[in-house]
Protein backbone atom coordinates (compact mmCIF):
# COMPACT_ATOMS: atom_id res chain seq x y z
CA UNK A 1 0.00 0.00 0.00
CA UNK A 2 1.56 3.50 -1.14
CA UNK A 3 2.33 6.03 1.54
CA UNK A 4 -0.63 8.63 0.02
CA UNK A 5 -3.16 5.68 0.14
CA UNK A 6 -2.22 5.24 3.74
CA UNK A 7 -2.32 8.68 4.92
CA UNK A 8 -5.65 8.73 3.04
CA UNK A 9 -7.09 6.01 5.66
CA UNK A 10 -5.77 7.46 8.36
CA UNK A 11 -7.20 10.77 7.83
CA UNK A 12 -10.69 9.14 7.25
CA UNK A 13 -10.37 6.71 10.59
CA UNK A 14 -9.46 10.09 12.47
CA UNK A 15 -12.73 11.81 10.46
CA UNK A 16 -14.43 9.02 11.76
CA UNK A 17 -13.30 8.92 15.35
CA UNK A 18 -14.12 12.52 15.97
CA UNK A 19 -17.33 12.15 14.34
CA UNK A 20 -18.14 8.86 17.24
CA UNK A 21 -16.53 11.37 20.03
CA UNK A 22 -18.90 14.33 18.94
CA UNK A 23 -21.72 11.52 19.05
CA UNK A 24 -20.96 10.54 22.65
CA UNK A 25 -20.64 14.14 23.74
CA UNK A 26 -24.00 15.10 22.13
CA UNK A 27 -25.65 11.94 24.02
CA UNK A 28 -26.67 10.24 20.97
CA UNK A 29 -23.99 7.30 21.63
CA UNK A 30 -23.13 5.63 24.80
CA UNK A 31 -19.89 4.95 25.71
CA UNK A 32 -20.04 0.91 25.46
CA UNK A 33 -20.79 1.76 21.70
CA UNK A 34 -18.35 4.65 21.39
CA UNK A 35 -15.48 1.80 22.45
CA UNK A 36 -16.74 -0.79 20.53
CA UNK A 37 -16.39 1.78 17.32
CA UNK A 38 -13.20 3.58 18.74
CA UNK A 39 -11.41 0.09 18.78
CA UNK A 40 -12.70 -0.66 15.71
CA UNK A 41 -10.95 2.23 13.84
CA UNK A 42 -7.92 1.82 15.82
CA UNK A 43 -7.42 -1.97 14.69
CA UNK A 44 -8.13 -0.79 11.48
CA UNK A 45 -5.23 1.77 11.83
CA UNK A 46 -2.79 -1.08 12.76
CA UNK A 47 -3.91 -3.26 9.81
CA UNK A 48 -3.12 -0.38 7.53
CA UNK A 49 0.34 0.61 9.17
CA UNK A 50 1.71 -2.81 9.72
CA UNK A 51 2.92 -3.63 6.16
CA UNK A 52 3.17 -7.28 7.71
CA UNK A 53 -0.10 -7.93 8.98
CA UNK A 54 -1.59 -7.73 5.51
CA UNK A 55 0.63 -10.99 4.13
CA UNK A 56 0.24 -12.83 7.09
CA UNK A 57 -3.37 -12.54 6.74
CA UNK A 58 -3.62 -13.50 3.54
CA UNK A 59 -1.32 -16.33 4.05
CA UNK A 60 -3.42 -17.63 7.26
CA UNK A 61 -6.43 -17.65 4.56
CA UNK A 62 -4.90 -19.08 2.16
CA UNK A 63 -5.44 -15.87 -0.11
CA UNK A 64 -3.35 -14.19 -3.18
CA UNK A 65 -4.00 -10.98 -3.21
CA UNK A 66 -4.11 -9.29 0.52
CA UNK A 67 -7.02 -6.80 -0.44
CA UNK A 68 -9.43 -9.93 -1.05
CA UNK A 69 -8.64 -11.14 2.60
CA UNK A 70 -9.49 -7.51 4.04
CA UNK A 71 -12.66 -7.85 1.56
CA UNK A 72 -13.65 -10.63 3.09
CA UNK A 73 -13.20 -9.90 6.97
CA UNK A 74 -15.00 -6.65 6.56
CA UNK A 75 -18.08 -8.23 5.05
CA UNK A 76 -17.40 -10.75 8.29
CA UNK A 77 -17.37 -8.03 10.27
CA UNK A 78 -20.23 -5.97 8.98
CA UNK A 79 -22.41 -9.19 9.21
CA UNK A 80 -21.43 -9.98 12.66
CA UNK A 81 -22.55 -6.32 13.71
CA UNK A 82 -25.69 -6.45 11.53
CA UNK A 83 -26.09 -10.13 13.66
CA UNK A 84 -25.50 -8.13 16.83
CA UNK A 85 -28.12 -5.49 16.26
CA UNK A 86 -30.87 -7.55 15.44
CA UNK A 87 -29.79 -9.16 18.44
CA UNK A 88 -30.32 -5.88 20.03
CA UNK A 89 -32.95 -4.51 18.22
CA UNK A 90 -35.12 -7.91 19.18
CA UNK A 91 -34.45 -7.73 23.09
CA UNK A 92 -35.63 -4.02 22.97
CA UNK A 93 -38.42 -4.83 21.46
CA UNK A 94 -39.28 -7.36 23.68
CA UNK A 95 -38.48 -4.87 27.00
CA UNK A 96 -40.62 -2.65 25.28
CA UNK A 97 -44.15 -4.85 25.11
CA UNK A 98 -42.99 -5.64 28.69
CA UNK A 99 -43.50 -2.43 29.68
CA UNK A 100 -45.94 -1.39 27.51
CA UNK A 101 -47.81 -4.49 29.07
CA UNK A 102 -47.52 -3.47 32.77
CA UNK A 103 -47.97 -0.09 32.01
CA UNK A 104 -51.42 -0.94 30.82
CA UNK A 105 -52.04 -3.71 33.55
CA UNK A 106 -50.75 -0.56 36.07
CA UNK A 107 -53.21 1.99 34.93
CA UNK A 108 -56.42 -0.27 33.49
CA UNK A 109 -59.94 1.06 34.24
CA UNK A 110 -62.75 -0.45 35.83
CA UNK A 111 -66.45 0.15 35.05
CA UNK A 112 -67.15 3.84 36.75
CA UNK A 113 -64.09 4.95 37.18
CA UNK A 114 -62.85 8.63 35.73
CA UNK A 115 -60.29 7.22 33.30
CA UNK A 116 -56.91 8.84 32.60
CA UNK A 117 -56.08 10.22 28.97
CA UNK A 118 -53.76 7.64 27.66
CA UNK A 119 -50.03 7.77 27.82
CA UNK A 120 -48.13 9.13 24.93
CA UNK B 1 -58.23 -29.04 37.82
CA UNK B 2 -59.58 -25.23 38.44
CA UNK B 3 -63.28 -25.23 39.44
CA UNK B 4 -64.57 -23.14 36.67
CA UNK B 5 -66.62 -20.22 38.60
CA UNK B 6 -64.89 -16.91 37.96
CA UNK B 7 -64.17 -16.04 34.30
CA UNK B 8 -62.88 -13.44 31.91
CA UNK B 9 -63.41 -12.67 28.23
CA UNK B 10 -60.69 -10.95 26.88
CA UNK B 11 -61.16 -8.87 23.78
CA UNK B 12 -58.16 -7.42 21.84
CA UNK B 13 -59.00 -4.27 19.97
CA UNK B 14 -56.94 -2.45 17.93
CA UNK B 15 -59.23 -0.02 15.59
CA UNK B 16 -62.10 -1.10 16.10
CA UNK B 17 -64.53 1.70 17.03
CA UNK B 18 -67.34 0.64 14.64
CA UNK B 19 -67.52 -2.94 16.25
CA UNK B 20 -66.58 -3.02 19.81
CA UNK B 21 -69.71 -1.44 21.27
CA UNK B 22 -72.18 -3.98 19.69
CA UNK B 23 -69.79 -6.66 20.63
CA UNK B 24 -69.50 -5.82 24.21
CA UNK B 25 -73.49 -5.15 24.29
CA UNK B 26 -73.71 -8.26 23.12
CA UNK B 27 -71.74 -10.14 25.46
CA UNK B 28 -73.55 -8.49 28.68
CA UNK B 29 -76.70 -9.13 26.85
CA UNK B 30 -75.94 -12.88 27.50
CA UNK B 31 -75.67 -12.93 31.41
CA UNK B 32 -72.28 -14.81 31.63
CA UNK B 33 -71.51 -14.11 34.61
CA UNK B 34 -67.98 -13.30 33.46
CA UNK B 35 -66.46 -10.17 33.48
CA UNK B 36 -64.86 -8.11 30.17
CA UNK B 37 -61.95 -6.50 29.87
CA UNK B 38 -60.75 -5.38 26.38
CA UNK B 39 -57.61 -4.37 25.54
CA UNK B 40 -57.07 -1.83 23.15
CA UNK B 41 -54.19 -2.08 21.62
CA UNK B 42 -52.62 1.58 20.85
CA UNK B 43 -56.15 2.06 18.23
CA UNK B 44 -55.83 5.49 16.96
CA UNK B 45 -59.22 6.08 15.81
CA UNK B 46 -62.27 6.13 19.17
CA UNK B 47 -61.93 2.59 20.05
CA UNK B 48 -60.84 4.16 23.48
CA UNK B 49 -63.76 6.62 23.69
CA UNK B 50 -66.37 4.03 22.53
CA UNK B 51 -65.06 2.04 25.53
CA UNK B 52 -65.02 5.01 28.27
CA UNK B 53 -69.14 4.35 27.74
CA UNK B 54 -69.34 0.63 28.47
CA UNK B 55 -68.92 -1.01 31.75
CA UNK B 56 -65.95 -3.16 30.98
CA UNK B 57 -62.22 -3.43 32.54
CA UNK B 58 -59.90 -1.16 29.83
CA UNK B 59 -56.45 -1.89 29.56
CA UNK B 60 -54.89 0.51 27.20
CA UNK B 61 -51.17 -0.42 25.36
CA UNK B 62 -49.41 3.28 25.01
CA UNK B 63 -48.44 1.81 21.50
CA UNK B 64 -49.60 -0.83 19.19
CA UNK B 65 -48.23 -4.16 20.45
CA UNK B 66 -49.39 -6.31 18.07
CA UNK B 67 -52.55 -8.90 18.54
CA UNK B 68 -50.77 -11.39 20.41
CA UNK B 69 -49.31 -9.12 22.67
CA UNK B 70 -52.74 -7.67 23.62
CA UNK B 71 -54.29 -11.00 23.93
CA UNK B 72 -51.05 -11.88 26.06
CA UNK B 73 -52.07 -8.69 28.29
CA UNK B 74 -55.56 -10.04 28.85
CA UNK B 75 -54.00 -13.28 30.32
CA UNK B 76 -51.21 -11.57 32.42
CA UNK B 77 -54.52 -9.53 33.75
CA UNK B 78 -56.82 -12.65 34.20
CA UNK B 79 -53.54 -14.60 36.24
CA UNK B 80 -53.02 -11.42 38.25
CA UNK B 81 -56.66 -11.27 39.11
CA UNK B 82 -57.54 -15.06 40.11
CA UNK B 83 -59.75 -15.95 37.57
CA UNK B 84 -60.57 -19.48 36.32
CA UNK B 85 -61.04 -19.44 33.16
CA UNK B 86 -60.90 -17.19 29.72
CA UNK B 87 -62.52 -16.54 26.83
CA UNK B 88 -61.19 -15.08 23.91
CA UNK B 89 -63.27 -13.17 21.44
CA UNK B 90 -62.32 -11.12 18.75
CA UNK B 91 -63.06 -7.02 18.18
CA UNK B 92 -64.64 -7.15 14.63
CA UNK B 93 -67.80 -9.02 15.44
CA UNK B 94 -66.99 -12.06 13.85
CA UNK B 95 -67.62 -14.12 16.97
CA UNK B 96 -71.22 -14.50 18.20
CA UNK B 97 -71.46 -13.94 22.20
CA UNK B 98 -74.48 -16.65 22.27
CA UNK B 99 -71.57 -19.18 21.04
CA UNK B 100 -69.29 -18.86 24.67
CA UNK B 101 -72.10 -21.03 25.99
CA UNK B 102 -70.60 -23.85 23.94
CA UNK B 103 -67.00 -23.90 24.32
CA UNK B 104 -67.88 -23.22 28.45
CA UNK B 105 -69.70 -26.44 28.22
CA UNK B 106 -66.72 -28.44 26.63
CA UNK B 107 -64.48 -26.56 29.32
CA UNK B 108 -66.55 -28.05 32.08
CA UNK B 109 -66.21 -31.49 30.65
CA UNK B 110 -62.18 -32.02 31.25
CA UNK B 111 -60.82 -29.99 28.65
CA UNK B 112 -57.96 -27.57 29.30
CA UNK B 113 -58.70 -25.66 26.24
CA UNK B 114 -61.35 -25.25 23.38
CA UNK B 115 -61.39 -24.01 19.93
CA UNK B 116 -64.05 -22.27 18.38
CA UNK B 117 -63.79 -24.27 14.88
CA UNK B 118 -65.57 -22.39 11.94
CA UNK B 119 -65.09 -25.59 9.56
CA UNK B 120 -66.33 -28.11 11.87
CA UNK B 121 -70.71 -28.43 10.89
CA UNK B 122 -72.45 -25.03 10.16
CA UNK B 123 -70.16 -22.18 10.48
CA UNK B 124 -73.30 -19.93 9.63
CA UNK B 125 -72.78 -17.69 7.13
CA UNK B 126 -68.88 -17.11 6.98
CA UNK B 127 -67.08 -17.81 4.00
CA UNK B 128 -63.77 -18.89 4.41
CA UNK B 129 -61.60 -17.44 1.15
CA UNK B 130 -59.63 -20.34 -0.84
CA UNK B 131 -55.93 -19.45 -0.07
CA UNK B 132 -56.97 -18.81 3.38
CA UNK B 133 -58.50 -22.07 3.74
CA UNK B 134 -55.78 -23.88 2.38
CA UNK B 135 -53.55 -22.20 5.35
CA UNK B 136 -55.63 -23.17 8.21
CA UNK B 137 -55.51 -26.91 6.48
CA UNK B 138 -51.99 -26.86 6.07
CA UNK B 139 -51.29 -25.30 9.78
CA UNK B 140 -53.82 -27.95 11.61
CA UNK B 141 -52.01 -30.62 9.56
CA UNK B 142 -49.11 -28.79 11.28
CA UNK B 143 -49.68 -29.05 14.74
CA UNK B 144 -51.03 -32.62 14.34
CA UNK B 145 -47.65 -33.43 13.26
CA UNK B 146 -45.30 -31.49 15.22
CA UNK B 147 -47.45 -31.47 18.67
CA UNK B 148 -50.02 -34.35 17.93
CA UNK B 149 -53.01 -31.97 18.70
CA UNK B 150 -55.63 -33.52 16.01
CA UNK B 151 -58.19 -30.54 15.06
CA UNK B 152 -59.14 -28.86 12.26
CA UNK B 153 -58.90 -24.82 12.90
CA UNK B 154 -56.35 -23.83 14.31
CA UNK B 155 -56.10 -20.01 13.32
CA UNK B 156 -60.05 -19.68 15.22
CA UNK B 157 -59.33 -16.81 17.84
CA UNK B 158 -62.38 -17.91 19.84
CA UNK B 159 -61.04 -19.83 21.99
CA UNK B 160 -61.86 -20.79 26.03
CA UNK B 161 -59.20 -21.94 28.05
CA UNK B 162 -58.66 -22.81 31.94
CA UNK B 163 -56.24 -20.77 34.48
CA UNK B 164 -53.47 -23.71 33.79
CA UNK B 165 -53.84 -22.81 30.05
CA UNK B 166 -53.25 -19.34 30.32
CA UNK B 167 -50.89 -19.17 33.44
CA UNK B 168 -48.41 -20.93 30.92
CA UNK B 169 -49.35 -18.82 27.66
CA UNK B 170 -49.38 -15.61 30.12
CA UNK B 171 -45.43 -16.09 29.85
CA UNK B 172 -44.92 -17.13 26.86
CA UNK B 173 -47.51 -15.99 23.70
CA UNK B 174 -46.44 -14.79 20.48
CA UNK B 175 -47.01 -10.93 19.60
CA UNK B 176 -48.12 -11.72 16.36
CA UNK B 177 -50.13 -14.90 14.24
CA UNK B 178 -50.68 -17.01 17.68
CA UNK B 179 -51.80 -19.60 15.36
CA UNK B 180 -50.38 -23.26 14.69
CA UNK B 181 -47.27 -22.91 16.95
CA UNK B 182 -49.27 -22.13 20.21
CA UNK B 183 -51.24 -25.48 19.64
CA UNK B 184 -47.97 -27.60 18.68
CA UNK B 185 -46.91 -26.05 22.40
CA UNK B 186 -50.01 -27.05 23.88
CA UNK B 187 -50.05 -30.10 22.51
CA UNK B 188 -46.31 -30.92 23.72
CA UNK B 189 -47.62 -29.79 27.09
CA UNK B 190 -49.63 -32.76 27.01
CA UNK B 191 -53.31 -30.29 27.60
CA UNK B 192 -56.17 -31.13 26.48
CA UNK B 193 -57.75 -29.70 23.35
CA UNK B 194 -60.56 -29.43 22.09
CA UNK B 195 -62.56 -28.11 19.71
CA UNK B 196 -66.53 -27.59 18.54
CA UNK B 197 -68.28 -26.47 16.06
CA UNK B 198 -69.34 -22.85 16.08
CA UNK B 199 -71.39 -19.88 13.61
CA UNK B 200 -69.27 -17.19 12.80
CA UNK B 201 -70.50 -14.09 10.77
CA UNK B 202 -68.29 -11.99 8.36
CA UNK B 203 -66.54 -8.85 10.31
CA UNK B 204 -68.75 -6.22 10.97
CA UNK B 205 -65.58 -3.83 10.48
CA UNK B 206 -62.20 -2.91 10.45
CA UNK B 207 -59.66 -4.67 9.03
CA UNK B 208 -58.56 -8.18 9.37
CA UNK B 209 -54.61 -8.21 10.36
CA UNK B 210 -54.43 -11.33 7.90
CA UNK B 211 -54.82 -8.83 4.82
CA UNK B 212 -51.96 -6.46 5.34
CA UNK B 213 -49.43 -5.61 2.63
CA UNK B 214 -46.89 -8.48 3.32
CA UNK B 215 -48.23 -10.89 5.38
CA UNK B 216 -49.34 -13.68 2.38
CA UNK B 217 -45.71 -14.09 2.57
CA UNK B 218 -44.83 -13.35 6.12
CA UNK B 219 -47.47 -15.46 7.87
CA UNK B 220 -47.03 -18.77 6.58
CA UNK B 221 -43.24 -18.46 6.51
CA UNK B 222 -43.46 -17.23 10.43
CA UNK B 223 -45.73 -19.79 11.33
CA UNK B 224 -43.84 -22.29 9.60
CA UNK B 225 -40.71 -21.38 11.70
CA UNK B 226 -42.28 -20.72 14.71
CA UNK B 227 -44.07 -24.32 15.13
CA UNK B 228 -40.41 -25.72 14.64
CA UNK B 229 -38.84 -23.22 16.88
CA UNK B 230 -40.99 -24.77 19.70
CA UNK B 231 -40.68 -27.90 18.96
CA UNK B 232 -37.06 -27.66 19.52
CA UNK B 233 -37.11 -25.43 22.80
CA UNK B 234 -39.66 -28.30 23.95
CA UNK B 235 -37.26 -31.13 23.33
CA UNK B 236 -34.41 -29.04 24.67
CA UNK B 237 -36.30 -28.20 28.09
CA UNK B 238 -36.97 -32.35 28.20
Amino acid sequence: MSLHAKLMITLLLAGNAILVIELLRRKRFSESYTLLWLSVLSLTLVATWWGGFHAALAYFFGAIAPVSTLTLLSLVFILGMLIFFSMKVSRLDAQVKELAQELALRTSSSPGELRTPRPR
Amino acid sequence: MTVLEKGLITIPAFNEAETIGDVVRGILGENLGCDIVVVDDGSSDKTAQVLGSLPVIVLSHPVNLGYGAAVQTGMMYAVRNGYDFLVLMDADGQHISSQVGLLLEELRRGNDIVIGSRLSGDSGSYRIPFLRMAGIRFFSFLAWVLGGVRIRDVTSGFQAMRREVFTVLSREYPVDFPDAEVVVMLGLRKFKVAEVPVAVRERQGGESMYSKFGTVLYYPFKSVLSSFIVLLRMLREK
